[in-house]
């Protein structure tokens, strides 16, 4: 579903502070996996994820999602099929817009942003009926600014809105870095769940051994801009948290 | 008494299609534009030939709209494309729409004596103030309804996230720049709207009305942002609705001051002194309860 083809990102290529941020780096991940990155910070796996949903071109190499190669598209137009979940709570909404406007926007990543107003009380029953779901007590605020609530509530949300729309692809990076351990449990659990019921691929970047562990059906290490570890759902089962702390010793 | 200040009124009136188009750049946006002083003028100017050239009302309203959106749309794309500064990208449209101006007047001053005119010129409303103050009312109303309207469509909830977050939208597959673009054109296309009017109700365009007139819109818009605050206003049909009466505030305190007996000429001074105070207050009041 996703092909990484050999792909490489220099910075300042052929000066002194040239940096290899991605070194000759090529996966495939299947529709429907959910797949777990780790890696010390500068190792590359952020990189990865902004080449794929497009906030920087790679130097050399492709990125491919359906049979349709991406690599080369401003972000903008990656939007139809790829979905992303930021580390700040606060990026992935537009906060001074009510909730119910935000889930509008996010219903039209793939599609037009015409001049009819599609926030009508069907799609006000459908955003509370979402949001219900959560039960964390939004369904009668949903005209209140997304501003207004807690990172957790706003994460969970976002997490919510990145697959109000179709979507092939849900990155996530490191979502729940920001929030307190109950808040992340919630937003960790609504992935899987979304990862299980909507058959939706994910990749989702952490420093949590423990979520890396528990959640996913495949783990890789970056490290030094290479994918230095490759396990499998068997694999990644009878790992333990200490083998997992070794790989970073 | 209240002739005088329906006069301020039916100014306010005039202007606050203006000052919706700074709300739109200055509070939708999020980019500081000063073209408005360029464009106003050319709604104006554009008014002044057409009307004294004899076209009618119906083809010179969309042309100074059109004028507008133009100036906008230049503004915008040396913006967005050229990734110069939001304020500088403004000044050099307004300096150059400067020369464009005087071109199309062809002289500093056109008077608009026996025109057509919107306004309609008689006293079906007891006397004329009323019959112009209704036709303006009726004008400003409908340019509001359709603002309110446009701000709620998903194009506009579109252009309100893109100001708000701009890092989200582009990642819900709005292309910023575009939207940044045509938010600037209808801005603009508003404030020709406002030279239009203007021109018409004071009876003649001149090559300098502009200086300065988008500190009157930058305080109504702030006016509009008090109210909002005091009134914990969240709704964006209401917030645009107190823009003109943020506008209409403004001209009475101007209004008041004149009638005061405050020198004309100190006009500019204490309209940038009401705006610094109107920025400054909440930061006073602050101050002092500190205190």
């Amino acid at each position: 579903m996703l092909i990484i083809n050999h792909i490489s990102k220099i910075y300042n290529a052929g000066s002194d502070d040239e940096v290899r941020a991605l070194q000759d780096v090529s996966v495939e991940v299947k529709k429907g996996e959910f797949l777990v990155v780790v890696g010390t910070n500068g190792s590359g796996k952020s990189t990865l994820l902004n080449l794929i949903l497009g906030t920087i071109l790679p130097t050399t190499g492709s990125v491919s999602i359906d049979g349709k190669i991406i690599s080369h598209l401003p972000e903008y137009r990656r939007s139809p099929w790829v979905s992303m979940v930021f580390q700040n709570p606060a990026n992935g909404t537009a906060p001074d817009l009510s909730i119910v406007e935000n889930f509008r926007l996010a219903a039209l990543r793939s599609g037009k942003k015409g001049i009819t107003i599609g926030n009508n009380t069907k799609f006000r029953q459908l955003v509370k009926e979402k949001v219900t779901a959560l039960g964390m007590g939004l369904e009668n605020k949903i005209d209140q600014s997304i501003g207004s609530l807690s990172g957790g509530q706003r994460q969970a949300l976002t997490l919510l809105m990145g697959v109000m729309d179709k979507t092939s692809l849900l990155l996530m990076d490191e979502p729940t870095a920001a929030l307190d351990p109950k808040s992340a449990k919630v937003v960790m659990e609504l992935a899987e769940q979304i990862n299980r019921e909507m058959g939706i691929t994910i990749i989702l970047i952490t420093h949590s051994m423990k979520d890396a562990l528990q959640y996913g059906h495949r783990l890789i290490m970056f490290d030094a801009g290479k994918i230095v570890k490759d396990l499998n759902k068997d694999a990644k089962q009878s790992l333990t948290i200490t083998e997992l702390l070794e790989w970073f010793a | 008494m209240i002739q005088f200040y329906l006069t301020a009124l039916q100014m306010a009136l005039c202007l606050a299609p203006m000052a919706m188009g700074i709300f739109i750049t200055m509070k939708v946006f999020n980019i500081p534009d000063i073209t408005t002083d360029g464009s106003y003028t050319l709604g104006a100017a554009i008014t002044a030939v057409m009307l004294s050239g004899n076209m009618p009302v119906a083809v010179t309203l969309p042309a100074c709209m059109l004028a507008g959106a133009l100036a906008g749309t230049l503004t915008g794309v040396i913006h967005t494309k050229l990734k110069i500064d939001a304020l500088l990208s403004g000044i050099l449209v307004m300096t150059a729409l400067y020369s464009i101006n005087l071109m199309i007047l062809g002289r500093s001053n056109i008077p608009l004596i026996n025109t057509a005119s919107i306004f309609i010129k008689s006293d079906w409303l007891g006397n004329e103030l009323n019959g112009q103050l209704l036709t303006a009312l009726i004008f400003v109303g409908v340019i509001l309804a359709l603002l309110i309207y446009l701000l709620r469509t998903d194009f506009g909830i579109a252009m309100r996230a893109s100001g708000n977050n701009p890092v989200m939208t582009k990642a819900l597959g709005v292309n910023n720049d575009s939207i940044r673009i045509i938010g600037l054109a209808v801005s603009n296309s508003l404030t020709g709207l406002s030279g239009f009017l203007v021109a018409q109700y004071q009876g003649f365009t001149d090559i300098n009305m502009g200086i300065g007139i988008v500190i009157t819109g930058l305080g109504s818009v702030l006016v509009a942002d008090a109210i909002k605050q005091w009134f914990h206003v969240k709704k964006i049909g209401r917030q645009i609705m107190l823009v003109v009466i943020g506008c209409a505030v403004f001209q009475a305190v101007l209004a008041f001051t004149l009638s005061i007996g405050i020198d004309p000429n100190l006009l500019k001074l204490i309209t940038a002194t009401f705006v610094l105070l109107i920025v400054a207050l909440p930061r006073l009041t602050a101050f002092a309860k500190h205190k």
